[in-house]
């Protein structure tokens, strides 16, 4: 059992290469004067952010971005956790049913999604399908599985049923049971698919240019803008659209182990015995 | 199976009990069933609003098939690089001593499998554009002129930049399931007599197979309905099928709007019987691992 | 020259050692026990022998043939492991199978082989199940199966049967054991179950702290255990700290005086008067009742009872110190709760050590 050492090494190393170059030289590119006859940049500067900033489609696209953004989490949460939730208690046989439903956005891609909705709605007398609002009707179902998959899974983990009967037997109401016993205890799911979802519609540029184009620019759709105009305005936007996500995801790993952690002492660990009869 | 406990009787409670799950249905019907049986009727009728099978004829014109077979080939060939060396790099990752490290590059897998689309093809240029970073070092220390034999703007370049998410995805599904390969699994072929080849080959790569076909899968799918990242690179110069539909819908009026569904309802075929194939995997996976 | 030996094996991992010194001469067809709590060194011991971990020092001699740096591909032992280990992918018939397909035996011999391996475990009809189509003692049974198949120079077992329900282990011990002696294969069997070393080995090996306590037959482990550790990791034992007051007569003062033990003359010689040693007593040499021995005979209050099965413990108090004393189920209705009752054991059943190391050698007297 020789264990030969560079090959690991090789294969990781180039990997992290090919992952963290076109990041890195992104950012680069966003702060650099020059950079098209050189290894490295001629200059350094924060020109391109200024301009960017300066320019006053950039706060327009940013909040459009910004409320669609919240506003799908907040429409997906209203939507998603409570019928997760009221399946998951009350009505356990419609639970396959909403899990192959929840696999349904990914086979329909953005470009079909946003064609069947133009077609069906975007002629009189509906003209609705070229709103803000229709756009987040078709985000909440894209990410749809973004919001479903954690939450179901903060359902099965700390086992909902065994303790809603331990808060009954204990006296709770419905409604405290709810806050102060079914809440807290989904929550990371919760948090981790409303960051999930908002990640990934700040970013998205298919269904938007598609469903609003002109009259509802958002953020990537600026960004695909500029990088046919200026390049380095582009970058300057893809690091902000790309900050946005990676910080997101780690705010979301964060949770992640933050509750593995708090969860393997207490109530989960009874609930497993029980349901495993 | 012990039922829920319910405030209301059996009977009467079944009918109540579906009420509070309505406005979800309620969504996904409008949102998704909807419109894609409104295309499926759609792909099938002509401008007069008779029946008709021309839309779908219509397809095997070049253009058409065209965008079916680079679609194919793109997703076919991202999908095998992305899981072969998404497999192998998750191999060595789970043989990386120090869990913290495991960790580092596993979060990496699940930012870098986001960044897809216009800042991922942006970023693309920066690198490997006719004026790129890689581009220029090539040239100035290995006397690679890269350019005009390749271009980013090309296939090879959304290969590149297809394989760019496709990678860490694979990585992410790997992990799970080599992890799940026991060690004593490995000992006991051993003791038995077995070589580290024949370990891999009899008991390693089958118990392995099911997330590799369940990647490729998913790693098809996933290329075959990306839009923005070959939109940025390649506008519609490059034939595939998300951007012949795009283009089909660009502007107010509707270009030809029979062979755009047809275009759609084919598309989502493809992408369904691949998605099924995945979970029915993906399931029949899970039951090895007790 | 014995089969197996296992020389001056040493392995530490970081800061732990978990084999200090381990030295052991197996002969061909024994059915070794390595017994002993958590953590004592015992699975180590045994994964350096299949090869698994390699020793830090000292050597593993086979028929002849040094093998510490053989690979455990190529050192012809068989290995059962405690989670079974069954490759998922395969039926139990394939799981079999593949020891012989390593060797390139020929498709008719190895549908001979498993045939004859799957009828010797029982189960002749159920070679074409998976893993998870089987129960744990059956699962049990294949790999079992699968380690005979390739006809192993030693078996080696892995606590096979701690994940297993209690009946099912100790129908599946004894026929391990059946099958063991019916081949005639050299066995080195971990546990940390007393019960199990006990009942099917020739040898028991105690281990604690990466150190061997004590080796013996499973008689001379139980009835004449050579340090604290072991008398009291075997079974249940009585223990008295005391001193020698007489040397002639074999007399041990205990319990600050209060209560004075006879031993035997034998024990006593190593000692000189007003030495501290322990006397240890098995429950079931204390007799209860009038019918008793003279040696050592005392009044003690019964404070509990406690049911085994067939054997049902008495718990005695005698100046202040908890005595057990086993008796049988039936006869449990002779005494009453907190009321004073006649106990005594012989001299010779009295096992003496002095510092940790046993003192009578001749207690062959039972």
């Amino acid at each position: 059992m020789k264990k030969r050492t560079f090959g690991p090494g090789i294969f990781i190393g180039g990997f992290l290469l090919y992952m963290l170059i076109p990041i890195v030289a992104t950012y680069m590119f966003s702060v650099a004067t020059r950079w098209d006859r050189t290894i490295l940049p001629e200059g350094l500067t924060f020109e391109w952010y200024k301009t960017a900033f300066a320019d006053r489609w950039f706060l327009i696209v940013f909040k459009h971005s910004l409320v669609i953004s919240l506003s799908t989490v907040i429409a997906s949460m209203v939507i998603i956790v409570p019928t997760a939730y009221w399946v998951h208690l009350r009505v356990p046989e419609a639970r396959p049913i909403l899990d192959f439903i929840s696999t349904l956005p990914f086979a329909i891609p953005g470009v079909v999604l946003a064609l069947g909705l133009i077609r069906l709605y975007a002629r009189p007398p509906w003209m609705l399908a070229r709103t803000p609002a229709m756009l987040v009707a078709a985000y909440v179902i894209f990410t749809m599985p973004f919001m479903y998959r954690p939450v179901v899974n903060s359902l099965k983990a700390v086992n909902i049923k065994v303790l809603t009967e331990a808060a009954q037997s204990l006296g709770s109401s419905w409604i405290r049971t709810l806050g102060q016993v079914i809440l807290p205890n989904i929550m990371p799911g919760i948090i981790s698919g409303g960051l999930l979802v908002f990640a990934t519609i700040f970013g998205e540029f298919t269904i938007a240019t598609f469903l609003v184009g002109a009259r509802f620019k958002t953020f990537p759709m600026q960004l695909v803008y500029y990088t046919r105009r200026d390049g380095r305005i582009a970058s300057a936007y893809s690091v902000i659209s790309f900050s946005i996500a990676w910080v997101s995801s780690l705010v979301i790993l964060w949770i992640a182990t933050s509750w593995a952690k708090r969860s393997s002492s207490g109530g989960s660990v009874v609930g497993k015995d029980i349901s495993s009869r | 199976m012990k039922s829920v406990p319910s405030h209301h009787t059996k009977r009467k409670g079944r009918w109540l009990d579906w009420i509070p799950i309505l406005p979800f249905l309620l969504l996904c019907f409008a949102i998704m069933i909807l419109p894609l049986f409104f295309m499926l009727w759609g792909s099938f009728t002509s401008a007069d609003g008779q029946f008709t099978l021309q839309h779908y004829a219509e397809m095997q014109a070049s253009i058409y098939a065209k965008s079916f077979k680079n679609s194919i080939l793109l997703s076919g060939v991202t999908a095998i690089i992305g899981v072969a060396f998404g497999s192998v790099v998750g191999y060595f990752i789970c043989q990386l001593k120090s869990k913290r490290a495991q960790e580092l590059v596993t979060a990496l897998c699940d930012v870098t499998s986001n960044f897809s689309g216009a800042p991922l093809a942006f970023a693309f240029i920066v690198v490997l554009g006719s004026n790129g970073v890689l581009t220029l070092a090539l040239q100035k220390y290995l006397g690679w002129g890269i350019y005009p034999e390749f271009s980013i703007y090309s296939f090879s370049g959304l290969i590149l930049s297809y394989s760019y998410f496709q990678l860490p995805l694979m990585v992410l599904l790997i992990i799970p399931a080599i992890a799940g390969l026991r060690r004593e699994w490995k000992e006991a072929a051993f003791g038995l007599g077995a070589s580290n080849f024949q370990y891999w080959r009899h008991v390693g790569i089958p118990i392995l197979s099911p997330a590799i076909t369940a990647g490729l899968l998913l790693l098809f799918a996933n290329a075959f309905g990306a839009y923005a990242t070959a939109y940025t690179l390649t506008e519609f110069r490059y034939p595939l099928v998300t951007l012949q539909i795009g283009f089909l819908m660009k502007g107010e009026v509707f270009r030809d709007p029979g062979a755009g569904d047809a275009m759609g309802i084919l598309a989502l075929l493809l992408m369904s019987i691949s998605i099924l194939l995945y979970q029915f995997v993906s399931k029949r996976g899970i039951k090895w691992q007790r | 020259m014995s089969y197996l030996d296992l020389i001056h094996l040493r392995k530490a991992f970081d800061e732990t050692v978990a084999v200090k010194d381990f030295n052991l001469q197996v002969e061909k067809g024994e059915f070794v026990s390595l017994l002993g709590p958590s953590g004592c060194g015992k699975t180590t011991t045994l994964r350096m022998i299949a090869g698994f971990e390699i020793p830090d020092n000292g050597s593993i001699v086979l028929s002849g043939e040094e093998i510490t740096s053989i690979p455990s591909n190529q050192r012809g032992m068989g290995m059962v492991f405690q989670s079974y280990a069954l490759f998922p992918n395969m039926t139990a018939w394939s799981n079999i199978a593949f020891g012989l397909r390593v060797h390139r035996v020929s498709t008719a011999e190895i549908k001979r082989r498993v045939n004859e391996l799957l009828d010797l475990v029982g189960l002749s009809d159920d070679g074409h199940k998976f893993a998870s189509e089987l129960s744990g003692g059956q699962q049990q049974r294949v790999a079992l199966a699968r380690a005979l198949a390739i006809e192993p120079r030693v078996l080696l077992l892995d606590e096979p049967l701690s994940a297993l329900d209690a009946v099912v282990r100790v129908a599946l011990r004894n026929e391990i054991r059946r099958i063991q002696s019916a081949l005639g294969i050299t066995t080195i069997y971990v546990t940390h179950d007393q019960e199990e070393a006990l009942s099917i080995s020739d040898r028991v090996v105690v281990m604690r702290q990466a150190e061997i306590e004590q080796e013996g037959t499973p008689e001379e482990i139980y009835i004449q255990p050579q340090t604290p550790f072991v008398a009291t990791f075997v079974g249940t034992i009585n223990q008295f700290e005391g001193i020698l007051k007489d040397s002639e007569r074999g007399l041990v003062s205990c319990c600050g005086g209060e209560l004075e033990l006879s031993i035997t003359p034998d024990a006593a010689a190593g000692l000189s008067k007003g030495e501290a040693l322990t006397v240890f007593v098995r429950p079931e040499e204390v007799l209860v009742g009038d019918a008793g021995s003279q040696d050592n005979s005392f009044q003690a209050v019964l404070r509990s009872v406690t049911l085994l099965g067939p054997v049902t413990r008495l718990n005695l108090e005698l100046q202040g110190q908890t005595v057990y004393a086993d008796i049988r189920t039936i006869d449990r209705h002779r005494y009453v709760l907190d009321k004073s009752v006649q106990m005594s054991f012989r001299r010779d059943s009295c096992r003496c050590m002095r510092e940790g190391e046993a003192l009578n050698e001749n207690s062959a007297h039972h």
